[in-house]
């Protein structure tokens, strides 16, 4: 996907590629803002 | 070194088919990683208890000597950040990323060693300076990519990946006590083993931050965009070196604004813990404190997402504005909610008042890009940091001695917190008129107007 070239269309490699890089550190993070979302419940109960 | 050559910025120059989408999980896998800094007080009691195991035997570190390797940390984060910010702007981003693993990842396993033989001073030069240089280089290095990567929306983009630096410790935090349980024996209580692991990880994970980084070639615009004919008022289209930067009044103006809106927070996340217990006496646990801590680090995460990506739309100045406004009143009314017994109201006003403060760290970037241009912002930012170092050390000497002096001079513990949100209240209102006084910076101490070449 080049930002310049309207023409152009992300390739099945580079939508892997992103797909590939966020879940990289997206999952880790989800992780651990769902351990600290279930710890601040005990504020509520 | 020919092996090495790839980390030079001419080999990391995004090619045709490169998005810019991948620039900032890079650079999350770096701030993701060094965030694991705030989590370093899981650490204190197994450290704490090397010899005992079970508990401090004769011989074991105290608690206070191990306080001194974070805040060792944080004193190199500063210095480094200010020191090495020109050189990252000259190599890119690649190399300093590299850099900044190498000194991270190989400062836990430093660390690692004086744990296990016992030697402070190996703990603190592994974590404390080696891991602190890699934290300021860490946290600078994507920083001036991702605004040439993102002209059209730097707020936002600074600000997902200083996000990160407030998402890092809440992996750190449940990871480390995951590993230290597992690593744990009769023998040892298994900080060694998870220092070295930890290292490891944390290497790999920065090392994808390395290999997918790019800078953009020169000439690169995205796509559907180009830069206003009629610039808005607080955004130059000249470049300023860092050298020039710190003479200007913006630059001090700005300082101050970092500063004590780091101050502010600090001091709430310093005590974040007992003044809920207190200010709600028996009907708040210390567990229940926790979560209120949790939260707070949430707020403070998600607000560093949350106000820079506003920033773009709405501009710096307000949005700083905005924090010491808003910021100055819920520090002046929220310890009467407390007093009244509303907890909701409570923490809903403090949850604000953090998302704030991690505001601030993620908007800073853009505000300097727009004062300074692009050309040395890393450098700038670099500079700016030992704001942060300064607030780290003023912010919990001015609660805790100000707390110290109205209980011992027989204020209530409860009505000793309101004083000091009154204090906080006050040195935002500080910021709040420096935040105004800023100005476009003197178009005579510009080096060059803003080129796509010169931003390359």
């Amino acid at each position: 996907m080049s930002e310049t070239s309207p023409q152009s269309r992300p390739s099945a490699g580079l939508v892997l590629r992103l797909a590939g890089a966020w879940a990289l550190v997206g999952i880790p993070l989800a992780w651990g803002v769902w351990q600290v979302f279930r710890k601040s419940l005990d504020l509520f109960r | 070194m020919a092996l090495l050559s790839f980390l030079d910025r001419e080999h990391s120059i995004a090619g045709e088919h490169y998005s810019r989408w991948l620039v900032p999980p890079a650079a999350l896998s770096i701030h993701l990683s060094i965030g694991q800094a705030y989590a370093f007080s899981v650490f204190n009691f197994p450290l704490s208890q090397r010899i005992g195991v079970t508990h401090s035997a004769p011989g074991d570190w105290k608690l206070s000597t191990i306080g001194w390797v974070f805040s060792v940390a944080i004193v190199f984060l500063g210095l480094s950040a200010a020191l090495f910010g020109s050189w990252l702007d000259r190599v890119g981003p690649r190399k300093a990323m590299f850099v900044a693993a190498l000194c991270f990842g190989g400062g836990f396993e430093v660390a690692a060693l004086g744990i296990a033989t016992h030697q402070f001073w190996l703990l603190l030069l592994g974590y404390g300076v080696l891991g602190g240089i890699g934290l300021g280089i860490g946290y600078i290095s994507p920083v001036t990519t991702l605004i040439r990567w993102f002209p059209d929306r730097p707020g936002m983009a600074t600000g997902m990946a200083i996000m990160g630096f407030g998402g890092g410790a809440m992996i750190a935090s449940p990871l480390s006590t995951m590993l230290m349980a597992y690593f744990k024996t009769e023998q040892v209580p298994g900080a060694a083993s998870t220092f070295v692991t930890l290292g490891i990880l944390y290497f790999c994970f920065m090392m994808f931050g390395v290999f997918t980084v790019r800078v953009p070639r020169p000439g690169w615009q995205p796509r559907g965009w180009t830069p206003s004919e009629h610039p808005k008022k607080m955004v130059t289209r000249e470049n300023v070196t860092a050298s020039l930067a710190i003479r200007t009044p913006q630059f001090w103006l700005l300082w101050v604004v970092l500063c004590v809106n780091v101050t502010a927070g600090i001091g709430v996340l310093g005590q974040a813990s007992p003044m809920i217990q207190e200010m709600f006496p028996g009907s708040i646990t210390a567990v229940a404190a926790a979560g209120f801590v949790g939260l707070l680090s949430l707020a403070n995460m998600v607000g560093r997402f949350f106000w820079s990506s506003l920033s773009d739309y709405i501009g710096r100045k307000a949005v700083y504005a905005t924090f010491f406004a808003l910021g100055a009143a819920l520090y002046a009314v929220v310890p009467s909610t407390g007093r009244s017994g509303n907890v909701v109201l409570f923490v809903a006003g403090y949850v604000i008042i953090m998302s704030m403060y991690g505001g601030g760290f993620a908007t800073i970037p853009a505000y300097l890009r727009d004062m300074f241009g692009s050309l040395q912002v890393g450098a700038i930012h670099g500079r700016l940091l030992t704001a942060w170092s300064t607030a780290g050390v003023l912010g919990p000497v001015l609660v805790n001695y100000i707390r110290e002096y109205e209980i011992g001079h027989g204020v209530a513990k409860a009505d000793a917190y309101t004083t000091t949100m009154h204090i906080m209240a006050g040195l935002l209102v500080i910021g709040f008129v420096c935040n105004l006084l800023v100005r476009p910076v003197d178009t005579r101490r510009t080096v060059a107007r803003r080129s796509p070449a010169a931003a390359a």
